[in-house]
Protein backbone atom coordinates (compact mmCIF):
# COMPACT_ATOMS: atom_id res chain seq x y z
CA UNK A 1 0.00 0.00 0.00
CA UNK A 2 2.97 2.46 0.91
CA UNK A 3 4.88 1.20 -1.85
CA UNK A 4 1.99 2.43 -4.07
CA UNK A 5 1.09 5.28 -2.44
CA UNK A 6 4.90 6.24 -3.41
CA UNK A 7 4.93 5.11 -6.85
CA UNK A 8 1.85 7.53 -7.33
CA UNK A 9 3.84 10.20 -5.35
CA UNK A 10 7.13 9.73 -8.03
CA UNK A 11 4.78 9.55 -10.99
CA UNK A 12 3.02 12.53 -9.93
CA UNK A 13 6.19 14.89 -9.17
CA UNK A 14 8.23 13.58 -12.48
CA UNK A 15 5.39 14.79 -14.45
CA UNK A 16 4.42 17.92 -12.82
CA UNK A 17 8.73 18.98 -13.41
CA UNK A 18 8.29 17.75 -16.92
CA UNK A 19 5.10 19.79 -17.29
CA UNK A 20 6.34 22.87 -15.85
CA UNK A 21 9.76 22.75 -18.11
CA UNK A 22 7.05 22.37 -21.00
CA UNK A 23 5.07 25.25 -19.45
CA UNK A 24 8.41 27.48 -20.08
CA UNK A 25 8.43 27.10 -23.73
CA UNK A 26 4.29 27.99 -23.62
CA UNK A 27 4.70 31.27 -21.74
CA UNK A 28 7.73 32.17 -23.56
CA UNK A 29 5.52 32.55 -26.76
CA UNK A 30 2.59 33.86 -25.13
CA UNK A 31 5.11 36.62 -23.38
CA UNK A 32 6.29 37.42 -26.82
CA UNK A 33 2.77 37.97 -28.15
CA UNK A 34 2.01 40.27 -25.52
CA UNK A 35 5.40 42.03 -25.60
CA UNK A 36 4.76 42.90 -29.41
CA UNK A 37 1.00 44.01 -28.79
CA UNK A 38 2.39 46.35 -26.37
CA UNK A 39 4.82 47.65 -28.96
CA UNK A 40 2.52 47.85 -31.20
CA UNK A 41 0.27 49.86 -28.70
CA UNK A 42 2.66 52.35 -27.87
CA UNK A 43 3.83 52.82 -31.93
CA UNK A 44 0.01 53.78 -32.08
CA UNK A 45 0.38 56.09 -29.19
CA UNK A 46 3.49 57.86 -30.68
CA UNK A 47 2.14 58.27 -33.72
CA UNK A 48 -1.40 59.34 -33.78
CA UNK A 49 -1.98 59.90 -30.18
CA UNK A 50 1.56 62.38 -29.46
CA UNK A 51 1.09 61.13 -25.66
CA UNK A 52 4.11 61.11 -23.61
CA UNK A 53 5.71 58.08 -22.63
CA UNK A 54 4.61 57.92 -19.09
CA UNK A 55 1.34 58.09 -20.40
CA UNK A 56 1.64 56.09 -23.36
CA UNK A 57 3.50 53.02 -20.86
CA UNK A 58 0.32 53.33 -18.10
CA UNK A 59 -2.02 52.93 -20.45
CA UNK A 60 -0.31 49.74 -21.84
CA UNK A 61 0.45 48.57 -18.79
CA UNK A 62 -3.27 48.12 -17.86
CA UNK A 63 -4.18 45.97 -21.36
CA UNK A 64 -1.28 43.31 -21.73
CA UNK A 65 -1.09 40.37 -19.59
CA UNK A 66 0.65 41.07 -15.89
CA UNK A 67 4.24 39.84 -17.02
CA UNK A 68 5.21 42.45 -19.13
CA UNK A 69 2.35 45.02 -18.10
CA UNK A 70 4.33 45.44 -14.67
CA UNK A 71 7.39 46.08 -16.60
CA UNK A 72 5.45 49.28 -18.23
CA UNK A 73 3.84 50.37 -15.20
CA UNK A 74 7.70 50.36 -13.20
CA UNK A 75 9.17 52.12 -16.23
CA UNK A 76 5.61 54.89 -16.22
CA UNK A 77 6.51 55.20 -12.70
CA UNK A 78 10.39 55.78 -12.85
CA UNK A 79 9.84 58.12 -15.57
CA UNK A 80 7.47 60.16 -13.21
CA UNK A 81 9.33 59.91 -10.21
CA UNK A 82 12.94 59.17 -11.07
CA UNK A 83 14.50 62.91 -11.58
CA UNK A 84 17.68 62.10 -11.97
CA UNK A 85 17.54 58.97 -14.44
CA UNK A 86 18.28 59.72 -18.13
CA UNK A 87 15.05 58.22 -19.97
CA UNK A 88 16.86 55.20 -20.65
CA UNK A 89 18.44 54.69 -17.58
CA UNK A 90 14.76 54.59 -16.20
CA UNK A 91 13.62 52.33 -18.92
CA UNK A 92 16.73 49.60 -18.68
CA UNK A 93 15.92 49.60 -14.44
CA UNK A 94 12.39 48.79 -15.41
CA UNK A 95 13.50 45.82 -17.78
CA UNK A 96 16.23 44.54 -15.02
CA UNK A 97 13.82 44.40 -12.15
CA UNK A 98 11.31 42.75 -13.87
CA UNK A 99 12.65 40.23 -16.16
CA UNK A 100 13.18 37.47 -13.90
CA UNK A 101 9.73 37.19 -13.30
CA UNK A 102 9.48 37.13 -17.46
CA UNK A 103 9.86 33.52 -19.55
CA UNK A 104 11.59 35.72 -21.72
CA UNK A 105 15.67 35.28 -23.41
CA UNK A 106 18.32 37.11 -23.56
CA UNK A 107 17.51 38.08 -27.55
CA UNK A 108 14.17 39.56 -26.58
CA UNK A 109 16.19 41.53 -23.79
CA UNK A 110 18.75 43.02 -26.13
CA UNK A 111 16.04 44.42 -28.53
CA UNK A 112 14.41 45.94 -25.72
CA UNK A 113 17.34 47.17 -24.59
CA UNK A 114 18.31 48.85 -27.95
CA UNK A 115 15.01 50.55 -28.00
CA UNK A 116 15.24 52.05 -24.70
CA UNK A 117 18.55 53.89 -26.08
CA UNK A 118 15.96 55.68 -28.58
CA UNK A 119 12.51 55.34 -27.17
CA UNK A 120 11.57 59.19 -26.63
CA UNK A 121 14.86 61.00 -27.80
CA UNK A 122 13.56 61.58 -31.35
CA UNK A 123 10.91 62.86 -33.49
CA UNK A 124 7.73 60.49 -34.83
CA UNK A 125 9.34 59.12 -37.69
CA UNK A 126 12.24 58.49 -36.11
CA UNK A 127 10.31 56.41 -33.38
CA UNK A 128 8.40 55.13 -35.52
CA UNK A 129 11.13 53.48 -37.46
CA UNK A 130 13.30 52.15 -34.37
CA UNK A 131 9.58 50.56 -33.09
CA UNK A 132 9.04 48.65 -36.56
CA UNK A 133 12.72 47.41 -36.13
CA UNK A 134 11.54 45.93 -32.84
CA UNK A 135 8.68 44.65 -33.94
CA UNK A 136 9.83 43.03 -36.64
CA UNK A 137 12.86 41.10 -34.65
CA UNK A 138 10.44 40.13 -31.85
CA UNK A 139 8.16 39.02 -35.24
CA UNK A 140 11.35 37.07 -35.32
CA UNK A 141 11.89 35.88 -32.70
CA UNK A 142 8.02 34.74 -31.81
CA UNK A 143 7.97 32.79 -34.56
CA UNK A 144 11.24 30.71 -33.23
CA UNK A 145 9.42 30.66 -29.91
CA UNK A 146 6.51 28.83 -31.69
CA UNK A 147 8.52 26.36 -33.36
CA UNK A 148 10.20 25.68 -29.71
CA UNK A 149 7.13 25.02 -28.37
CA UNK A 150 5.90 22.68 -30.68
CA UNK A 151 8.92 20.60 -30.73
CA UNK A 152 9.86 21.22 -27.02
CA UNK A 153 6.45 21.61 -24.82
CA UNK A 154 4.71 18.33 -25.72
CA UNK A 155 8.49 16.62 -25.15
CA UNK A 156 8.93 17.51 -22.15
CA UNK A 157 5.27 16.99 -21.03
CA UNK A 158 5.57 13.24 -22.14
CA UNK A 159 9.87 13.08 -20.86
CA UNK A 160 8.42 14.22 -16.81
CA UNK A 161 5.99 11.12 -16.93
CA UNK A 162 8.53 8.69 -18.33
CA UNK A 163 10.91 9.52 -16.61
CA UNK A 164 8.49 9.03 -13.72
CA UNK A 165 7.27 5.64 -14.84
CA UNK A 166 11.19 4.49 -15.74
CA UNK A 167 12.05 5.32 -11.89
CA UNK A 168 8.35 3.53 -10.54
CA UNK A 169 9.40 0.35 -12.97
CA UNK A 170 13.13 0.30 -11.15
CA UNK A 171 11.98 0.57 -7.94
CA UNK A 172 9.12 -1.73 -7.93
CA UNK B 1 8.43 79.49 -9.37
CA UNK B 2 9.06 76.27 -7.49
CA UNK B 3 7.24 74.07 -10.12
CA UNK B 4 9.51 75.67 -13.18
CA UNK B 5 12.23 74.78 -10.99
CA UNK B 6 11.33 71.18 -10.04
CA UNK B 7 11.97 70.59 -14.08
CA UNK B 8 15.35 72.04 -13.67
CA UNK B 9 18.29 69.19 -13.42
CA UNK B 10 19.45 69.18 -9.59
CA UNK B 11 22.78 71.00 -10.05
CA UNK B 12 20.84 73.61 -11.81
CA UNK B 13 18.13 73.61 -8.87
CA UNK B 14 20.33 74.56 -6.54
CA UNK B 15 22.93 76.63 -7.95
CA UNK B 16 19.49 78.90 -8.40
CA UNK B 17 17.92 78.32 -4.96
CA UNK B 18 21.59 80.02 -3.58
CA UNK B 19 21.22 82.84 -5.59
CA UNK B 20 20.37 86.29 -3.34
CA UNK B 21 16.65 86.64 -2.38
CA UNK B 22 16.68 90.08 -4.16
CA UNK B 23 17.92 88.39 -7.27
CA UNK B 24 15.81 85.29 -7.07
CA UNK B 25 12.88 86.77 -6.48
CA UNK B 26 13.63 89.11 -9.62
CA UNK B 27 14.68 86.63 -12.23
CA UNK B 28 13.40 87.02 -15.96
CA UNK B 29 15.96 84.79 -17.57
CA UNK B 30 18.26 81.82 -16.97
CA UNK B 31 20.11 81.27 -20.36
CA UNK B 32 22.22 77.99 -20.86
CA UNK B 33 24.19 77.18 -23.18
CA UNK B 34 26.04 74.12 -24.01
CA UNK B 35 29.87 74.00 -22.54
CA UNK B 36 29.42 77.98 -21.79
CA UNK B 37 28.62 79.47 -18.35
CA UNK B 38 25.54 80.06 -16.82
CA UNK B 39 23.82 83.62 -17.30
CA UNK B 40 20.73 85.05 -15.67
CA UNK B 41 18.93 88.14 -16.03
CA UNK B 42 17.62 89.75 -13.23
CA UNK B 43 15.63 93.37 -13.42
CA UNK B 44 17.80 95.24 -16.33
CA UNK B 45 21.19 93.38 -15.13
CA UNK B 46 22.34 89.92 -16.69
CA UNK B 47 25.34 88.02 -14.73
CA UNK B 48 26.63 84.88 -15.14
CA UNK B 49 26.68 82.78 -11.73
CA UNK B 50 29.10 80.83 -10.15
CA UNK B 51 28.69 77.28 -8.97
CA UNK B 52 28.51 78.57 -5.18
CA UNK B 53 25.67 80.58 -6.36
CA UNK B 54 27.89 84.34 -6.24
CA UNK B 55 27.49 86.37 -8.98
CA UNK B 56 29.99 87.40 -11.71
CA UNK B 57 30.80 89.49 -14.96
CA UNK B 58 33.70 86.93 -15.52
CA UNK B 59 32.43 83.97 -17.90
CA UNK B 60 35.43 82.05 -17.00
CA UNK B 61 34.18 81.77 -13.43
CA UNK B 62 30.80 80.85 -14.05
CA UNK B 63 29.36 77.49 -13.79
CA UNK B 64 29.10 75.49 -16.64
CA UNK B 65 26.68 74.22 -18.31
CA UNK B 66 27.50 70.14 -19.28
CA UNK B 67 26.62 68.01 -22.12
CA UNK B 68 25.10 65.87 -19.13
CA UNK B 69 22.82 68.42 -18.03
CA UNK B 70 21.59 69.58 -21.27
CA UNK B 71 20.40 65.81 -21.57
CA UNK B 72 18.73 66.14 -18.52
CA UNK B 73 17.01 69.14 -19.07
CA UNK B 74 15.86 67.73 -22.47
CA UNK B 75 14.75 65.04 -20.76
CA UNK B 76 12.88 66.88 -18.06
CA UNK B 77 11.15 69.80 -20.10
CA UNK B 78 10.05 67.00 -22.39
CA UNK B 79 8.45 64.63 -20.33
CA UNK B 80 10.98 62.11 -21.86
CA UNK B 81 9.10 62.54 -25.04
CA UNK B 82 10.44 64.53 -27.09
CA UNK B 83 8.11 62.97 -30.48
CA UNK B 84 5.61 64.72 -28.32
CA UNK B 85 6.72 68.18 -28.42
CA UNK B 86 7.43 68.61 -32.90
CA UNK B 87 4.72 71.25 -32.82
CA UNK B 88 6.51 73.60 -30.28
CA UNK B 89 10.08 72.32 -31.80
CA UNK B 90 9.25 74.01 -34.87
CA UNK B 91 7.78 77.31 -33.30
CA UNK B 92 11.56 77.25 -30.95
CA UNK B 93 9.94 77.18 -27.39
CA UNK B 94 8.34 74.66 -24.91
CA UNK B 95 5.63 75.89 -22.55
CA UNK B 96 6.24 73.99 -19.14
CA UNK B 97 4.04 73.79 -16.22
CA UNK B 98 3.18 77.18 -14.60
CA UNK B 99 2.63 78.81 -18.18
CA UNK B 100 6.99 79.39 -17.91
CA UNK B 101 8.36 79.26 -21.67
CA UNK B 102 11.30 78.02 -22.31
CA UNK B 103 12.86 79.02 -25.85
CA UNK B 104 15.51 76.68 -27.91
CA UNK B 105 18.16 76.74 -30.83
CA UNK B 106 20.31 73.99 -31.73
CA UNK B 107 20.23 72.10 -35.46
CA UNK B 108 17.21 72.82 -37.96
CA UNK B 109 15.94 70.44 -39.95
CA UNK B 110 14.70 71.51 -42.94
CA UNK B 111 12.02 69.66 -45.06
CA UNK B 112 10.35 71.01 -48.37
CA UNK B 113 11.80 74.63 -47.71
CA UNK B 114 10.16 74.26 -44.11
CA UNK B 115 11.75 73.92 -40.51
CA UNK B 116 10.47 70.33 -39.57
CA UNK B 117 12.45 70.70 -36.20
CA UNK B 118 15.12 71.14 -33.46
CA UNK B 119 18.22 68.49 -33.33
CA UNK B 120 20.86 68.83 -31.17
CA UNK B 121 19.24 71.30 -29.24
CA UNK B 122 22.42 73.36 -26.93
CA UNK B 123 20.97 76.40 -26.18
CA UNK B 124 17.89 76.93 -23.67
CA UNK B 125 16.48 80.60 -22.44
CA UNK B 126 14.13 79.84 -19.69
CA UNK B 127 11.87 83.04 -19.64
CA UNK B 128 10.12 83.42 -16.18
CA UNK B 129 6.19 83.95 -16.35
CA UNK B 130 5.25 86.35 -14.03
CA UNK B 131 1.26 86.86 -12.68
CA UNK B 132 1.09 90.60 -11.40
CA UNK B 133 -2.75 91.24 -10.13
CA UNK B 134 -3.90 94.33 -10.54
CA UNK B 135 -1.29 96.02 -13.13
CA UNK B 136 -4.23 96.49 -15.16
CA UNK B 137 -5.80 98.47 -13.32
CA UNK B 138 -4.38 101.97 -14.60
CA UNK B 139 -5.20 100.88 -18.03
CA UNK B 140 -9.10 99.35 -17.59
CA UNK B 141 -10.52 102.49 -17.04
CA UNK B 142 -9.42 104.50 -20.34
CA UNK B 143 -10.89 101.43 -22.31
CA UNK B 144 -14.44 101.37 -21.05
CA UNK B 145 -16.19 103.97 -23.41
CA UNK B 146 -19.19 105.15 -21.41
CA UNK B 147 -20.85 103.18 -18.92
CA UNK B 148 -22.98 100.15 -19.90
CA UNK B 149 -21.03 99.90 -23.39
CA UNK B 150 -18.72 97.53 -24.49
CA UNK B 151 -14.37 97.10 -23.84
CA UNK B 152 -13.42 99.31 -26.78
CA UNK B 153 -10.98 97.23 -29.29
CA UNK B 154 -7.61 97.34 -27.92
CA UNK B 155 -4.34 97.14 -28.87
CA UNK B 156 -1.36 96.89 -26.94
CA UNK B 157 1.66 97.68 -28.44
CA UNK B 158 4.86 97.17 -27.04
CA UNK B 159 8.79 95.83 -27.18
CA UNK B 160 9.61 92.50 -26.50
CA UNK B 161 9.75 91.77 -22.56
CA UNK B 162 7.48 95.11 -21.78
CA UNK B 163 5.27 92.78 -20.31
CA UNK B 164 1.99 92.82 -22.77
CA UNK B 165 1.45 89.28 -22.22
CA UNK B 166 1.50 90.35 -18.51
CA UNK B 167 -1.30 93.24 -19.28
CA UNK B 168 -3.00 90.59 -21.63
CA UNK B 169 -2.92 88.36 -18.99
CA UNK B 170 -4.13 90.74 -16.16
CA UNK B 171 -7.15 92.86 -18.67
CA UNK B 172 -8.61 89.12 -18.92
CA UNK B 173 -8.38 88.49 -14.99
CA UNK B 174 -10.10 92.00 -14.43
CA UNK B 175 -12.90 91.35 -16.96
CA UNK B 176 -13.74 88.24 -16.31
CA UNK B 177 -14.01 88.95 -12.63
CA UNK B 178 -15.66 92.46 -13.03
CA UNK B 179 -14.26 95.61 -11.30
CA UNK B 180 -15.39 98.89 -10.87
CA UNK B 181 -14.75 100.10 -13.88
CA UNK B 182 -16.23 97.79 -15.83
CA UNK B 183 -18.93 94.80 -15.07
CA UNK B 184 -17.78 90.90 -15.13
CA UNK B 185 -18.22 89.81 -18.75
CA UNK B 186 -17.52 86.68 -20.78
CA UNK B 187 -13.93 86.17 -21.83
CA UNK B 188 -12.43 84.43 -24.49
CA UNK B 189 -8.64 83.93 -25.15
CA UNK B 190 -6.64 82.55 -28.08
CA UNK B 191 -3.71 81.50 -26.31
CA UNK B 192 -1.70 80.36 -29.35
CA UNK B 193 1.57 79.48 -27.43
CA UNK B 194 0.01 78.73 -23.96
CA UNK B 195 1.35 81.65 -22.75
CA UNK B 196 -1.30 83.49 -21.79
CA UNK B 197 -3.25 81.22 -19.74
CA UNK B 198 -0.34 78.95 -19.21
CA UNK B 199 -2.52 76.09 -19.63
CA UNK B 200 -1.04 72.75 -18.45
CA UNK B 201 -3.93 69.57 -20.33
CA UNK B 202 -6.24 72.61 -21.02
CA UNK B 203 -6.74 73.70 -17.32
CA UNK B 204 -5.17 77.31 -17.16
CA UNK B 205 -2.41 77.12 -14.34
CA UNK B 206 -2.68 80.99 -14.51
CA UNK B 207 -5.68 82.96 -12.53
CA UNK B 208 -7.61 84.28 -15.90
CA UNK B 209 -10.83 84.77 -14.47
CA UNK B 210 -14.11 82.87 -13.74
CA UNK B 211 -15.54 83.57 -16.51
CA UNK B 212 -13.06 82.80 -19.13
CA UNK B 213 -12.84 80.13 -21.71
CA UNK B 214 -9.20 79.76 -23.33
CA UNK B 215 -8.40 77.86 -26.25
CA UNK B 216 -5.45 76.64 -26.07
CA UNK B 217 -2.31 75.93 -28.52
CA UNK B 218 -4.71 77.13 -31.32
CA UNK B 219 -3.50 79.64 -34.03
CA UNK B 220 -4.51 83.10 -33.69
CA UNK B 221 -7.21 83.34 -36.93
CA UNK B 222 -8.89 79.97 -36.91
CA UNK B 223 -9.26 80.18 -33.18
CA UNK B 224 -10.93 83.71 -33.40
CA UNK B 225 -13.24 82.73 -35.51
CA UNK B 226 -14.06 79.27 -33.60
CA UNK B 227 -14.82 81.73 -30.58
CA UNK B 228 -17.41 83.71 -32.48
CA UNK B 229 -19.06 80.72 -33.58
CA UNK B 230 -19.26 78.43 -30.28
CA UNK B 231 -18.58 80.50 -27.06
CA UNK B 232 -20.27 83.91 -27.56
CA UNK B 233 -17.46 85.76 -25.76
CA UNK B 234 -17.91 89.27 -24.74
CA UNK B 235 -14.36 89.92 -25.21
CA UNK B 236 -11.81 88.06 -27.23
CA UNK B 237 -8.17 88.24 -25.94
CA UNK B 238 -5.21 87.50 -28.52
CA UNK B 239 -1.50 87.86 -28.02
CA UNK B 240 0.66 89.28 -30.50
CA UNK B 241 -1.31 89.47 -34.26
CA UNK B 242 1.07 89.91 -37.05
CA UNK B 243 0.18 87.91 -40.23
CA UNK B 244 -2.66 88.73 -42.66
CA UNK B 245 -5.38 86.05 -42.15
CA UNK B 246 -5.38 87.51 -37.74
CA UNK B 247 -6.26 90.47 -39.31
CA UNK B 248 -8.65 89.41 -41.28
CA UNK B 249 -10.02 87.43 -38.19
CA UNK B 250 -9.79 90.91 -36.25
CA UNK B 251 -11.74 92.42 -38.60
CA UNK B 252 -14.71 90.02 -39.09
CA UNK B 253 -14.53 89.58 -35.14
CA UNK B 254 -15.21 93.20 -34.29
CA UNK B 255 -17.76 93.43 -37.01
CA UNK B 256 -19.74 90.21 -35.09
CA UNK B 257 -19.97 92.52 -31.78
CA UNK B 258 -17.36 91.47 -30.21
CA UNK B 259 -14.48 93.34 -28.57
CA UNK B 260 -11.34 92.75 -29.21
CA UNK B 261 -7.62 93.47 -27.50
CA UNK B 262 -4.68 92.27 -28.51
CA UNK B 263 -1.01 92.60 -28.43
CA UNK B 264 1.47 93.27 -31.15
CA UNK B 265 5.55 93.72 -31.31
CA UNK B 266 6.64 96.93 -31.52
CA UNK B 267 8.16 100.50 -29.89
CA UNK B 268 5.24 102.88 -30.84
CA UNK B 269 2.23 103.38 -32.83
CA UNK B 270 4.26 104.98 -36.28
CA UNK B 271 6.57 101.85 -36.27
CA UNK B 272 3.40 99.23 -35.77
CA UNK B 273 1.11 101.52 -38.54
CA UNK B 274 4.14 100.95 -40.85
CA UNK B 275 3.28 97.23 -40.78
CA UNK B 276 1.18 96.06 -43.94
CA UNK B 277 -1.57 94.82 -42.17
CA UNK B 278 -1.85 96.56 -38.89
CA UNK B 279 -0.94 99.93 -40.85
CA UNK B 280 -4.50 98.71 -42.51
CA UNK B 281 -6.34 98.08 -39.69
CA UNK B 282 -5.81 100.96 -37.84
CA UNK B 283 -6.52 102.88 -41.21
CA UNK B 284 -9.84 101.60 -40.86
CA UNK B 285 -10.44 102.84 -37.63
CA UNK B 286 -10.38 98.77 -36.16
CA UNK B 287 -9.10 99.80 -33.03
CA UNK B 288 -10.51 102.25 -30.27
CA UNK B 289 -7.81 102.38 -27.83
CA UNK B 290 -3.79 101.89 -28.42
CA UNK B 291 -1.66 101.18 -25.15
CA UNK B 292 1.91 101.69 -25.53
CA UNK B 293 4.29 99.82 -22.99
CA UNK B 294 7.62 100.53 -23.10
CA UNK B 295 11.11 99.34 -20.55
CA UNK B 296 11.82 103.45 -19.54
CA UNK B 297 10.77 102.92 -15.61
CA UNK B 298 10.93 98.88 -15.69
CA UNK B 299 9.14 96.40 -17.74
CA UNK B 300 5.56 97.50 -17.97
CA UNK B 301 5.75 101.10 -17.81
CA UNK B 302 2.95 102.90 -19.78
CA UNK B 303 4.15 105.39 -22.34
CA UNK B 304 0.83 105.97 -23.20
CA UNK B 305 -2.88 105.43 -23.86
CA UNK B 306 -3.97 106.92 -27.28
CA UNK B 307 -7.70 106.84 -29.36
CA UNK B 308 -9.28 106.45 -32.38
CA UNK B 309 -7.72 108.92 -33.71
CA UNK B 310 -4.57 108.95 -32.32
CA UNK B 311 -4.94 111.04 -29.82
CA UNK B 312 -3.14 110.83 -26.40
CA UNK B 313 -5.31 110.45 -23.17
CA UNK B 314 -2.86 109.93 -20.56
CA UNK B 315 0.29 111.17 -19.75
CA UNK B 316 1.32 109.40 -17.18
CA UNK B 317 4.77 107.34 -17.21
CA UNK B 318 4.59 105.04 -14.10
CA UNK B 319 5.90 101.89 -13.49
CA UNK B 320 4.18 99.46 -11.94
Amino acid sequence: MVKLIGCILVLFSASMVGWQLGRRYANRSSQLRALLLALQMLETEIVFGLTPLNRAFVKIGQRVPREIGNLFQTAAELLQTARELSTQACLQAAIDKHWPQTALRKDERDVLSSLAFVLGSSDVEDQQKHLRLAITHLHALEEEARVEQGKYEKMYKSLGFLGGLLVVILMY
Amino acid sequence: MNELFAVLPAPIRTLLNSLPAAVRDNLEEVRLRQNQAIEIRYGQQASYVTASGQLTSNSRLGWVFTEENRQKLINQISQHSLYAFEEELKRGYITVVGGHRIGIAGRIVMEHGEVKGIREITSFNIRIAREKKGVAGKVLPYLCDAPGKGICNTLVISPPQCGKTTLLRDLARMLSYGSEWAASRKVAIVDERSELAGCLHGVPQRDVGPRTDVLDACPKAVGIMMLIRSMSPDVIIADEIGRSEDGEAVWEAIHAGVSIVCSAHGNDLLEVAQRPMLGKLIQHGAFHRYVVLSRANGAGTIQGIYDKNLKRLERAQVAW
